[in-house]
């Protein structure tokens, strides 16, 4: 095979997935989108620290939201499932539309794809729309693309009302 | 500030008949058009207001844009490290004269028509002002500044006034003065906004977002779920120490108490079952050796919610906050959010401190989007004129004048105590200084 047709391939592969993870937020098809992260995967929202600039350590600095390890996503499934959640119940009907999808670095250990987002919601206040630019960082994990990172920078500053994992 | 003041009366919306066991509030003071403006004009125009942390202006120049009621002003620490605040609007045709929200400038700028402005104010360029205002020597200062009457900072927390007869600062935060004093001293190098915020928009009224965080009545029924999922992960993950969270409190089921501090402000606290798992936790030894055991049990053992009327909160829990709120419109309401914490603490405990802050107190948090959710409920319930009323006299019956025993360990004087965080007492206190604010002299 040739490196042309390697890199459609690749890129098919890790569309599909990103098209994947979006449709099971959508569908809440929680334990799906669940099994698309590795064990020790972070889900990360920097916040902005000024117009321009977002902050740059995640460690030390407040984020939107910071979730390393998979249970921390687990977290939220825990919490929306148990119908117990003000905010979580009724739950906000969202459509994540994602396009330029491209891949940006590939090395034997790990892809880096970046992906941008438009998701649309609809709750008892309305509708919101917000952006979002994704970038993954993903690996094989015995034959199947898995996501170690995913990092989302929020475009708008301001949200109206609560958010989830799946309002991102 | 002449003028601007409200022909309408608005105080029979506050029915204060504690006497005959009566304290109530119209709903309408959430929903009604005319009530906004009247507490933009003499609530938010007439008193102190919060603007914002000194550690976000470090420097000489160093600048903060934000707002008092519906005006846009901006706070600048000046050659002599004093703060002076002004309204953030060209003298010329008003265009907001800082680029930013934060930054740091010598001299602002329009960006709009080119007159210049030094940080005392002083206007200092008007492009082609000899063409404009002939050659003799022309009056520059007619076109300074509109200088915020008042700015003063108590312990790092700057607040201005518009109206310029108020109280001093420190007598106008009456015993929420003690309760600043307790997040403050339990740090040695003092306290630092933590890089990052977040904004959000609420569905509702700005005063039910005051009123939420010094609420304890609801932390058993909304935020259940969040000690469960913490629970949950905890059992899963097996972790320990300050990796865990401080869920005792949720329970509903230990020591608290909730204070009306004087002209509006309002404070609840509830003990910690496992006060080891805060970051405070660590200055444990220092400050045993610094203060009275009773103000180390305050700071160490005492999770405190503080309310300052009209426009901040002041959360001091596992994590520590500092919640801005903003009035749009008596329908919406714009919150920030900033982690307020010790300087110079270490990686692990600062990591603790961010980490339980974004578990729990953001929009896109597990607790703190329960309470928003809430809230804009409550907002939705409020417009039903044919229930008018919010009853506020829960905790009445045994409601205290003054200290109660609790509070006397901790340095500061409430105007009255309750026993209970569940208890609403203490917003008689809010809404008495609001009706006073708002009624026509």
């Amino acid at each position: 095979m040739n490196t042309a047709s390697r890199d459609i391939d690749m890129l098919v592969e890790v569309s599909d997935l990103i098209n994947r993870e979006l449709k099971y937020l959508d569908q809440r098809r929680w334990d799906d989108w669940l099994s698309l992260y590795s064990d020790d995967a972070v889900f990360w929202a920097p916040s902005w620290s000024n117009e321009d600039t977002l902050i740059r350590d995640p460690k030390t600095s407040l984020n939107m939201v910071f979730l390393e390890g998979k249970g921390r996503l687990e977290d939220r499934v825990f919490r929306i499932e148990t119908e117990d959640s003000y905010a979580s119940m009724p739950l906000d009907r969202t459509v994540h539309v994602v396009g330029n999808i491209t891949v940006d670095e590939t090395n034997n250990k790990s892809i880096h794809a970046s992906a941008n987002a438009i998701v649309h919601s609809y709750g008892r206040h309305g509708a919101q729309t917000t952006g979002s630019l994704y970038e993954y960082v993903l690996s094989d994990l015995e034959g199947r693309l898995t996501i170690k990172q995913k990092k989302i920078i929020l475009i708008d500053d301001a949200v109206a009302g609560p958010i989830d994992i799946y309002h991102f | 500030m002449d003028g601007m003041r409200y022909e309408k009366n608005f105080t029979a919306l506050v029915d204060d008949r504690v006497a005959e066991g009566v304290f109530r509030v119209d709903r309408s003071v959430y929903t009604d058009q005319e009530v906004f403006n009247a507490e933009m004009a003499q609530i938010f125009e007439g008193g102190w207001i919060y603007l914002c942390h000194e550690s976000q202006i470090p420097d000489e120049g160093s600048y903060y844009a934000t707002d008092i009621g519906l005006s846009p002003v901006v706070v600048i620490r000046q050659k002599d490290g004093a703060l002076k605040t002004f309204i953030n609007a060209c003298s010329h045709r008003a265009a907001i004269l800082t680029p930013r929200k934060q930054g740091k400038a010598r001299v602002l700028t329009c960006r709009f028509h080119g007159w210049a402005y030094s940080c005392e104010g002083r206007c200092i360029r008007i492009k082609q002002e000899k063409e404009a205002f002939g050659d003799e020597e022309f009056d520059r200062s007619s076109y300074d500044l509109k200088v915020v009457p008042r700015t003063e900072s108590y312990r790092g927390f700057v607040f201005g006034s518009l109206e310029e007869n108020v109280p001093p600062l420190r007598e106008a935060l009456a015993a929420a003065a003690g309760w600043i004093d307790l997040m403050v001293e339990q740090s040695p190098d003092g306290l630092e906004v933590v890089p990052g915020s977040s904004t959000y928009t609420i569905h509702g009224n700005w005063k039910m977002q005051i009123e939420n965080s010094v609420d304890g009545h609801h932390v058993s029924t909304v935020h259940r779920v969040f000690a469960n999922t913490m629970r949950n992960r905890e059992e899963r993950d097996g972790l320990t120490g300050m990796a865990r969270t401080e869920g005792g409190r949720i329970t509903g089921k230990v020591p608290s108490g909730a204070y009306d501090l004087g002209n509006g402000h309002m404070a609840i606290w509830a003990q910690h079952t496992t006060p080891e798992r805060r970051p405070v936790y660590k200055k444990k030894d220092w400050l045993e050796a610094n203060f009275s055991s009773g103000k180390v049990d305050w700071i160490l053992n005492r999770g405190r919610n503080l309310a300052v009327f009209p426009n901040v909160a002041l959360m001091d829990n596992p994590s520590t906050q500092i919640r801005r709120v903003r009035p749009i419109s008596p329908d919406r309401t714009e919150v920030t959010v900033y982690c307020i914490a010790h300087v110079g603490e270490d990686d692990e405990a600062r990591a603790a401190r961010l980490r339980k802050f974004e578990d729990f107190y953001l929009t896109a948090g597990m607790a703190t989007s329960d309470d928003m959710a809430a809230l804009e409920d409550t907002y939705l319930g409020s417009h039903a004129r044919a229930a008018r009323w919010n009853d506020f006299t829960r905790g009445l019956h045994s409601m205290v004048e003054g200290a109660d025993q609790v509070a006397t360990l901790g340095d500061f004087e409430p105007v009255t105590s309750s026993e209970s965080w569940e208890n609403e007492t203490l917003y008689f206190g809010f809404y008495r200084r609001w009706r006073e604010l708002m009624s026509v002299e």
